[in-house]
Formats: C-alpha cells, structure tokens, sequence
C-alpha cells in the first residue's frame, strides 16, 4: 500500500469516527429538547432525527465542509509552487488527517473528563494548529478565522434573541389572550405557515443551488409562501378537528405545540446536520481531493464530493443508532422543566441561526446557540429555572477546547511529518 | 460541553407548592387540637402537637431544600428574592400552628363556656382563610405555563381577594373573641385570660401569615 492511499484510507476511518461520534453525542442535544417535553416518542426522536441529520448533512453540509478544508488554512502556500515545494499536497493531506485525529482524540478525552467542549471548535482549533505548525501566522486565514470567532459570539445571541421573539409573540397572542384555546386555534395556522416557509425558503434556495441552477430569489420567495400557506391551511383543518377536552386551557395549547415542536424538531436536525456534518467530513474532502490529484496539486475549486457528505451523514445516522438512542433518553429524561410552547420558541430559534450559519459556510456550535435559545425563552418568563453558569461553560469550551485541540493537532502533524518524509 | 441539560436547574414551583401541602397539613390539625383542648384531652392534645411538629418540620426540610436550589446564578421568570420572601411568609403559617400547639400544651388552661363558640368559629376560619391561600399556592404551575399572564392571572388575582376576604372574618372573629374574654375577665381568672389572649393572637397571625403569602404573589404579578 502506497504511502498515499494509506493517508486516504485512515482518512476515512478517523471520518467516520467523527462523523459515529457526533450521532452519538451531539444529536441528543439536538433533540432532547423535543423528548424532554414530551413532544416526541423517543423511538419517533431517532426516526426523525435519522432522516433529517441525514439529509441536512447531505443538502446543505457541502458550504461549512469547504470552509474546513479550504477556508481556514491558506491551502495555497501548500502547492507544489509553493515553499513546500512538490512535498506540499502530500504535507497538507497529511496535515489534515492529523487534524482530524487530534479532534477525535481530544473529544474522546475531554468528554470522557468531563469538560465542556464542542465537535466544532475542536475540529476548528486543529485545523488553525496545523495552518501554525506549516507556516506560523502566516498559514491560517485570519479573515475567516474572524468571521468564524465572530459567529461563535454572535450564533447564541442571535438564536436567544429569535427564541425570545418567537416565545414573546406565542405569549403575547396565546397566553395572554382571554380564551388560549381559541387563540391557539386562530393563530397556530400562521405559526406553522411561518416555520414551513422559513424552512421551504432554505430548502429550495441553498439545495436547489447546490444541486441545480440557482433558482431567482423571487421564484424561492413565492414557492416557500405557497407552501406555507399550504401548511397553514391544512393546520387549520386539522385544528378544527381537535378537542379542547380538560378544563386546563394551557393542556390544550401544550398539546397542539407538542405537534408543531415536531416540525421544529426534524428542522432542528436537519440544520445539525448541513452545520457538523463538516466536523467529520471537511478534512476528509481535502484529502479525498488531494488524492484524486495524485497529490500533485493544490485545486482552488470549492466543491465537496458528494458521496463524502453521503459518508459523513450515513455516520451520524450509524452513531446515533448504535448510540446516540441511549445519550437521547438520558438527556430526554433529564429535561422535564421544558414545554411544547417553549421547545417549539427555542428549537425555532435556534435551528433558523444554524441554517443561516451553514448557508455562510460558518461552523458554528449547534449546542451553544440551542442554549441562547433556551436561555432567550427563559428572558420571555418562559422557564422555572436557568441555571446561567452555563454561560460561563460556553465561554470556557471557547477558552479550552480551540488551543488545546490546536496544540494536539500541531504535535501529532510535526510528529507525521517525519514519518512520511 | 456535549451535553444542554446542565441548563435545565430545579424550578422552585414545584417544590413550593409541595411546601404548601404540607403547611396545609399542619393549619388542617388545628381544629381537632383545639377539640381536644376544649374537651380537657390533654393527652390527646399532646399527641395532635406531636403531629403538627412532625409536619411542620418536614414543611422546614422541604423550605431549606428550595433555598438551597436557588443559587444567585439562577435565573428565574420572577424575582429571586420576591420568590425566597414568599416561601419565609408561606412558612410561618405552619410556624403558627405549632405555636398554637406549644401554648396548648404549656398549661392545663380551661375553657369557659362563654368563649367557646366564639373560639371554635375563629378556627375554623383560619382554616379556611388557609384553605383559600393553598388554593391560590397550588395554581403556581399553572401560572408559569401561563407565563405569569393572560387569564391564569386575573383568576389568580380574583383568588388572592378570596384570601383577604377570609383573613378579614378571621380579624372580627379575633375581635370578638377577644372582647368576650375580657367581658368575663373575672370570672376566668387573670392566667386564663392571658392564655386565651395569647391562643387568639397566635390564631389571627396564622390567617395573617396566608394573606401576607398570598400578597407577596400578587405583588410578583403587579412586577410583570
């Protein structure tokens, strides 16, 4: 076996690790909020979460798996013109694979001690320690890099905000109206319009692009009002069918959100899957390229093998059946003081963020904007409890995890390096 | 951090309504104490403070147990502190039947023919001044699925004036009660009288306390 081709093959090995680990873990955050309110069965939980990390991952992962494998390190100064000279396509591969492998080896690490860390920071931070290793400073792309740090601050906030809106207009027009049960009759027909366009509009504008022709925006704009207004329409024929039974209007509109949430969270894992698809696949997309290339060239293209992305959901999918069911249930169990009103308020919120972030092509954490969206319901009075250190938790999966997995990453590449040269 | 539910702390409506249940529980043992009492069942009296200890110290546990949970880190739909002042009113009615129990208990006191309806109907109208305020503390879930608005809390408002309206006939039978006791002063002897005095004052704070209680929430509400 040629050095090349052993390169590849643990390439994909280490991928599909990734890919196993993230179903295992981190789709239960995905989804616990759905479980723990009761708005899913945990076996419908898996179902639905298989479909859509699977074909978020497959539709939409293709824009944040280019930018880690292209948008971070200045893969330009690795071709074979470079100051690497002809050794350069075959250090950059190499450099990857140690990225991944670092990733893998501090999430299983840091999640076996306990630490707060997250799939997309880690794969992030390694990718910036291999850029450092090659060429110092000079061999990340700060601008992106920024971005991306940027969005890190600005994903939680953006999801906390959106949940608040969306759970202050539930409260404003349902809650504080003098019969809930009609109000809910009356207003969740626009809700569920709403999240069906919104979900329509990314739908037909990124995958449509993706796989097609761009569609004009135009065209996008009124294909997902149709739909949404279709949404809206059979809502409301079904609502007209459904009974306020109990004397506790509250139990009723629980009860017709505990149906919306389920919309929200197949939208939930859908955007988890087109966002940390790429924490699995990115650096396997760079190495599969380099070796489609004979590792003689560095291709400035931007564009993700299909069947890569096929590789990394099917990953998902496989670690959250193999695993990810029981993290679900734990988590499903632990979260008792969430509603369907709420769920619905910070799953929605939280998923339009990760999908505005993985059209960007930014890798952004799904679990930290979940929890700005958590925290945005609670701002709305919607929630018991917070417990607001998580706040402080997040920062420090910031602080800890992109150094630590870089320095991981640049050791394991310099050590790679003298064994491949 | 791999995991959101670190997010998810212990809401304190639950527990403070369990909180309520067992002060209930507590104020409910004051009539058949004060039947004992009256009938000169002096071991049974005993054995009904005995009782009302018990439960009013497992109301404590369940206090201290709420306190503990709500770290200043902790944000909640309502105001930390309104929540902690609502809890320390909400037990001191229990406070107060176990008073109650320890003055019962304290002297072997007669009851005279001339109070005593008037004593029977004042406890049985802190009783029920409880029994409208543990209604009000059992719609505490309710009022946060409701997110502190919208018709929950007009009929929590509407609840809370129940309160009043029952701490209110307890003050004019407290008055009356009181009245009647010194119109026979002599008769019952200065000790007796101060017992008595003491008895009625500790029952008007008990229905006193669960408006106080049933205030603090109105005043949470009034925050929104």
């Amino acid at each position: 076996m040629t050095a090349e081709l052993l390169i590849l093959a643990i390439t994909l090995v280490a991928g599909l690790y990734m890919a196993w680990t993230i179903g295992a873990n981190d789709v239960a955050n995905a989804m616990g909020t759905s479980v723990g309110s009761g708005a899913l069965t945990l076996t419908m939980a898996i179902v639905l979460a298989a479909v859509f990390e699977f074909s978020g991952s497959v539709l939409v992962g293709s824009e944040v798996t280019s930018t880690i494998s292209k948008g971070i390190v200045e893969t330009d100064l690795f071709a074979p013109t470079g100051p690497l000279g002809p050794d350069g396509p075959l250090l950059l591969g190499v450099g990857m694979l140690s990225a991944l492998l670092a990733s893998a080896i501090w999430l299983h690490l840091a999640t076996h001690l306990g630490l707060p860390v997250s799939t997309t920071h880690s794969i992030v931070g390694s990718v910036v320690g291999v850029g450092l290793v090659s060429f110092g400073l000079h061999g990340v792309q700060w601008g992106a890099m920024g971005q991306i740090v940027a969005s890190w601050f600005i994903s939680p906030l953006m999801g906390g905000v959106l949940a608040f809106l969306t759970f202050g207009a539930i409260r404003g027009l349902i809650l504080r109206h003098p019969d809930p049960v009609y109000a809910t009759r009356r207003y969740s027909p626009y809700i569920v319009g709403a999240t069906v366009s919104i979900m329509t509009l990314s739908f037909i504008y990124k995958v449509l692009q993706n796989r097609f022709e761009a569609p004009p925006l135009v065209m996008s704009v009124l294909g997902a009002l149709t739909a949404g207004v279709a949404a809206g329409v059979i809502a409301g024929a079904l609502l007209r069918a459904t009974r306020p039974g109990s004397r506790d209007p509250y139990q009723y509109v629980e009860r017709i959100f505990a149906l919306l949430q389920i919309a929200t969270a197949c939208y939930v894992a859908f955007a988890h899957g087109a966002n940390d698809v790429a924490n699995a696949v990115g650096p396997v997309a760079a190495v599969v390229e380099l070796y489609r290339d004979g590792f003689n060239g560095v291709s400035s293209q931007i564009g993700v093998p299909f069947w890569v992305l096929v590789m990394g959901g099917g990953g998902i999918v496989i670690g959250l059946a193999t695993l990810g069911y029981r993290v679900i249930a734990t988590i499903g169990k632990e979260i008792t003081e969430i509603t369907p009103t709420r769920g619905f308020s910070a799953e929605f919120g939280a998923a339009t963020t990760v999908l505005i972030a993985s059209s960007l092509g930014l890798p952004i954490s799904t679990t930290h904007t979940l929890v700005g969206g958590v925290i945005g319901v609670g701002f709305a009075q919607g929630i018991g409890a917070l417990n607001m250190a998580m706040i402080r938790n997040i920062v420090n999966s910031w602080l800890a995890t992109v150094p630590v997995s870089a320095g991981v990453a640049a050791l394991l590449y310099t050590l790679a390096r003298v064994l491949v040269l | 951090m791999r995991s959101i539910f670190g997010l998810f702390a212990k809401s304190p409506f639950g527990p403070l309504v369990q909180h309520a249940e067992r002060v209930h529980d507590t104020v409910v043992l004051i009539r058949p104490l004060m039947d004992a009492f009256v009938a000169g069942d002096w071991e049974r009296t005993e054995e009904i403070y005995r009782r009302i200890e018990v439960l009013e110290h497992e109301a404590d546990v369940i206090k201290n147990d709420i306190r503990d949970h709500l770290p200043k880190s902790l944000f909640l739909p309502v105001d930390r502190g309104d929540v902690l002042k609502f809890l320390k009113e909400q037990d001191k009615i229990a406070d107060g039947a176990e008073d109650l129990g320890v003055l019962l208990t304290m002297r072997r006191t007669p009851t005279p023919e001339s109070i005593k309806a008037g004593v029977f109907g004042l406890v049985d109208a802190v009783v029920r001044a409880s029994e409208r305020w543990y209604e009000v503390a059992k719609e505490l879930p309710t009022l946060l699925e409701a997110s502190f608005t919208g018709p929950e809390v007009d009929r929590i408002l509407a609840m809370v004036n129940e309160v009043a309206l029952a701490e209110r006939e307890t003050d004019d039978r407290q008055a009356e009660v009181t009245k009647q006791l010194f119109e026979h002063e002599e008769e019952i002897g200065a000790v007796s009288v101060m017992m008595w005095f003491n008895i009625v004052r500790v029952l008007g704070s008990m229905a006193n306390a669960a408006e106080n209680t049933a205030d603090l929430l109105r005043l949470m509400l009034a925050k929104r």
